[in-house]
């Protein structure tokens, strides 16, 4: 972790030395002392676990190399806190799960904190001749989608479901894979025909694959939620990692990387 | 006084060891009754990945008998210039990550694969079907076969072999009457692991065949699917499948009380030349 965080931003000695500085501090935090790390350095939150959604799995170290991360299906992590995972923060890619959590009190208060959008991929080569959903019908065509549980999944149901194409569109699918990053590498890999995925997820593989909008009247409501675990050792961390990614800098870096700003009356707390 | 220290010792790491290996196993069951246990098994998530393992893993394993034992029987019978590279080949599965098994099943017969554009001439697409898991299962569980198999043919003695030729027996009949029926105990061993290892299969299921229910999602990508789903569910394949593997480890260590007269054979060290 310390090892990262000096090689993303080790460029010039005070930069170092203020990467020593921190790597200090997380060692003292991890001998039980409740040091502070972001009295010497504004945007590293370490000594906190930040279980988060797949697609988050490029920006988040962006906003903050300091967390360990754990990415996988919102759904999965869930399942991994009710277990008793060892997380600080969980960050959804929906606002459902969140909020079951905190109806059972796993975690506290979930925040929106971000928006995406839903799209239609195929590999560069458009092996299925696919330029539009309704092209999903053709029989044949190999579609993959993210099992129902995973936030991906449920929207891409909903996206199915709203332009009245569950069943012929269903009838194609050849795996339901479990998170948003399986579903876009059988895409770009080409083994599969097509697959919904994010807008931020299909920018991560550029030429590898084809990106088809869905019809906005069609497009699910994609708004993240992410909330302090209830469990945490260390929430004054985790709350700061919060802050952080809804500060201007933490929002910026999110719309850097394709998400959609928050609506202004939503937006803070 | 140090001797029953020593004991003591010995003791306490048999008792650590052995609760460390049994605890997971016993928390399946216990973790809910016996009776919810049940109950989840006659839901369709079950019942279709049941079907789905067992008509893969035994497919798999016809084919694992069919290409594998004359392939052991050839690698145990002769010594050719490039045998060791052969069986290490016939080994490297076994060592070899599940996840770069899916990698490499996909880099050979997925659609932009090394056969992927012959394959697809011929109208095959193989990724996301059965047969994608039936090759997947293929590709991890044969090699406990074949190892297996080797073994068993070095160990039979070749005195029996030639006693059976010179009496007239010819090299078909020599096979299937002497030389499978000595081995027999160990291919019934090989093949229990392979049936064991196939079923148990994950790794290059998931990345090669994908997860669909009732086509491609086997038992483990049904707990792996279902774990965020309905844990109870998950737990009632966990222990259908801790029972399984019971009954498979339980029924290799009856074959091997019945193991053929092999141990009148005195050349017993072929055994071991080739591990």
């Amino acid at each position: 972790m310390e090892f990262a965080t000096q090689h993303r931003i080790g460029r010039g000695r005070a930069v170092v030395l203020a990467a020593l500085c921190a790597c200090l501090c997380s060692l003292l935090a991890a001998g039980g002392a409740a040091a502070r790390t972001d009295t010497h350095t504004s945007a590293r939150v370490t000594g906190i676990t930040v279980y988060a959604a797949a697609s988050l799995t490029d920006v988040f170290p962006k906003i903050d190399s300091g967390p360990k991360y754990s990415f996988g299906a919102s759904s999965t992590l869930a399942a991994q806190i009710t277990q008793g995972a060892p997380a600080d923060v969980f960050a959804s890619a929906n606002t459902t799960i969140p909020a079951q959590l905190f109806a059972k009190q796993l975690v506290q208060k979930p925040v929106v904190f971000t928006r995406n959008r839903l799209v239609l991929v195929v590999p560069t080569a458009n092996p299925a001749g696919i330029h539009s959903v309704y092209d999903l019908k053709k029989p044949g065509v190999k579609l993959v989608i993210a099992a129902p549980a995973v936030p991906v999944g449920s929207y891409t149901l909903q996206v199915l479901k709203q332009m009245g194409l569950t069943s012929s569109v269903l009838a194609n699918v050849v795996s339901r894979e479990s998170d948003v990053r399986s579903v876009l590498s059988k895409v770009a890999l080409g083994e599969a025909d097509a697959g919904f995925v994010y807008s931020t997820d299909a920018r991560t593989v550029p030429g590898k694959v084809r990106v088809f909008k869905i019809p906005a009247w069609a497009q699910p409501k994609v708004t993240y939620a992410l909330a302090v675990v209830s469990a945490s050792g260390n929430k004054a961390a985790a709350q700061r990692f919060i802050k952080e990614v809804l500060s201007k800098a933490g929002q910026k870096k999110m719309i850097t990387a394709g998400f959609l700003p928050l609506p202004k009356a939503k937006s803070g707390r | 006084m140090r001797k029953a220290l020593l004991a003591f010792l010995y003791f306490l790491a048999a008792v650590v060891a052995l609760a460390f290996l049994a605890l997971p196993i016993v928390a399946i069951f216990v973790h809910v009754s016996p009776g919810r246990l049940i109950d989840q098994l006659s839901n369709p998530v079950v019942t279709d990945a049941l079907i789905v393992s067992f008509k893969t893993t035994l497919i798999a394993q016809a084919l694992i008998l069919l290409f594998g034992t004359p392939t052991a029987y050839l690698l145990a019978s002769r010594r050719f210039p490039g045998r060791s590279l052969c069986v290490t080949l016939v080994e490297l599965p076994l060592v070899l990550p599940p996840a770069v098994a899916g990698i490499g099943l996909l880099a050979a017969f997925g659609r932009a694969g090394l056969l992927g554009s012959s394959l697809s001439a011929a109208g095959i697409t193989i990724p996301f079907t059965q047969t994608a898991v039936t090759i997947a299962v293929a590709f991890v569980a044969s090699p406990l076969y074949i190892r297996q198999a080797i073994a068993a043919f070095e160990a039979i003695d070749p005195n029996l072999v030639a006693a059976s030729r010179t009496l007239g027996a010819g090299p078909a009949r020599t096979f299937f009457r002497v030389i499978l029926p000595l081995s027999r105990g160990g291919l019934a061993a090989g093949e229990a692991l392979a049936f064991a290892r196939g079923l148990g299969e994950f790794g290059a299921t998931i990345m090669f065949a994908g997860s669909l229910q009732k086509v491609t999602q086997t038992l483990p990508l049904a707990i792996y699917a279902e774990f965020e789903v309905n844990f109870d569910v998950t737990l009632a394949i966990s222990a259908l499948l801790v029972l399984i593997s019971a009954a498979v480890l339980i029924s290799l260590k009856l074959t091997s009380l019945w193991q053929p007269s092999e141990q009148i054979s005195p050349s017993r060290f072929a055994r071991l030349s080739w591990s």
